[in-house]
């Protein structure tokens, strides 16, 4: 009898008490700015003149786009990200929102950003915000994540294609300034993200990721970042040098690229106790500054050029 | 007809009638903004709104 009584129990529908904010969470409204941010300078250093509505059309498009990719993202990881402190307070997780309801949600954020960038823009930057979400969460969440260490190198593509989607967006083609930015973002991606997986160590064990610390360990890690570091801080000054971007953004690529490049090498030497989570830290933390430092530049190079004419 | 009797089927609670509604109106507001960003973006080309160059 009692058997009974639970099967009816448990062919009650569920009722969500999911609110707006909760949805909000699921489009990683943090990593939502930073695209929102590389996006726009792609879109303005564009040549051309591009109508404000089409602009905001634009950014508006890649911005929901990204965020399905979060919501899909969270969708798959509902089960890893239950086991991680820095993830435990995600919507699904705390049984806010279902797995079907975020997939569905994710599903028609990607759908309607595609298709209103493919109808009010152009086709090509719609096609390429489609690679760009699928990329994250085929390729990326259920391909490279659970399976090598290289996850976040391969997957680190996805998220230096938004401003290379704008500039598309904002041209109807490609050039070689947007995958300039793209190499910068997709090269910044591994130390940014190893120098968190290094204090985030236990979390990632826990949960069965196969970031690089967890399975080459820390010291192999500290060494990556070193590498990347180089690479990445060589990448972000060549295009003054080459000719695309001004001395202005060459000056702060230097200035900025010496400091990350000092805070991976302390990275590299610091192994054991407070100062080597201190260091990883810090890193952590200027690489969001540099990366934010170096496209503020180029945006702020634009503004200039375009205020100096009416100054004279 | 008896007013006083209870509705058959599921009752919301308060909390789940509100987070209902708030939802409701998020995708409300949602659509407004779709609803609008076409109409300015038809304003903005004009007929270029018909030429859809592959």
């Amino acid at each position: 009898m009692s058997v009974v009584d639970h099967n009816a129990l448990d062919l009650a529908p569920r009722i969500s008490e999911a609110e707006v904010a909760d949805y909000i969470a699921l489009l990683k409204p943090r990593v939502m700015s930073l695209v929102i941010f590389t996006a726009l300078v792609g879109l303005v250093i564009a040549p051309g003149h591009v109508h404000p509505v089409l602009a905001f059309t634009s950014i508006l498009c890649i911005a929901v786009g990204a965020g399905a990719s979060g919501a899909l993202n969270m969708a798959y990881e509902g089960d890893i990200d239950a086991l991680m402190t820095r993830t435990v307070n995600r919507p699904i997780p705390r049984g806010r929102i279902t797995v079907p309801e975020a997939t569905v949600f994710g599903m028609t954020l990607a759908f309607f950003s595609v298709m209103t960038l493919g109808i009010l823009v152009n086709w090509y930057a719609g096609a390429l915000l489609a690679f760009t979400i699928f990329f994250y969460v085929v390729v990326y969440t259920i391909g490279l994540k659970r399976w090598t260490a290289q996850n976040i190198v391969i997957g680190g593509a996805a998220g230096a294609l938004p401003p290379v989607v704008a500039w598309v967006a904002a041209t109807g083609s490609l050039s070689i300034e947007p995958l300039l930015l793209f190499l910068i973002i997709f090269f910044w991606t591994p130390p940014h993200f190893w120098a968190l997986a290094l204090f985030r160590n236990d979390d990632y064990a826990r949960a069965g990721v196969p970031m690089l610390p967890v399975v080459a360990g820390p010291d192999a890690t500290r060494l990556q970042i070193l590498l990347y570091t180089i690479v990445l801080v060589a990448v972000a000054f060549a295009p003054w040098p080459l000719g695309y971007f001004d001395a202005a953004y060459g000056i702060v690529s230097l200035v900025l690229g010496a400091g990350m490049l000092a805070l991976a090498v302390n990275v590299y030497r610091h192994r054991t106790g407070s100062r080597a989570l201190r260091a990883t830290r810090k890193l952590f933390a200027f690489s969001i500054l540099y990366l934010f430092a170096l496209f503020a530049t180029l945006l702020l190079e634009v503004v200039v050029h375009a205020l100096v004419p009416s100054i004279w | 007809m008896d007013d006083n009797r209870k509705p058959d089927g599921i009752v919301l609670t308060e909390a789940q009638k509100k987070s209902r509604r708030q939802r409701s109106i998020a995708i409300a507001l949602a659509l407004g903004v779709l609803v609008v960003l076409f109409f300015a973006v038809t304003i903005v080309k004009g007929p270029g709104v018909l030429v859809r160059p592959m």
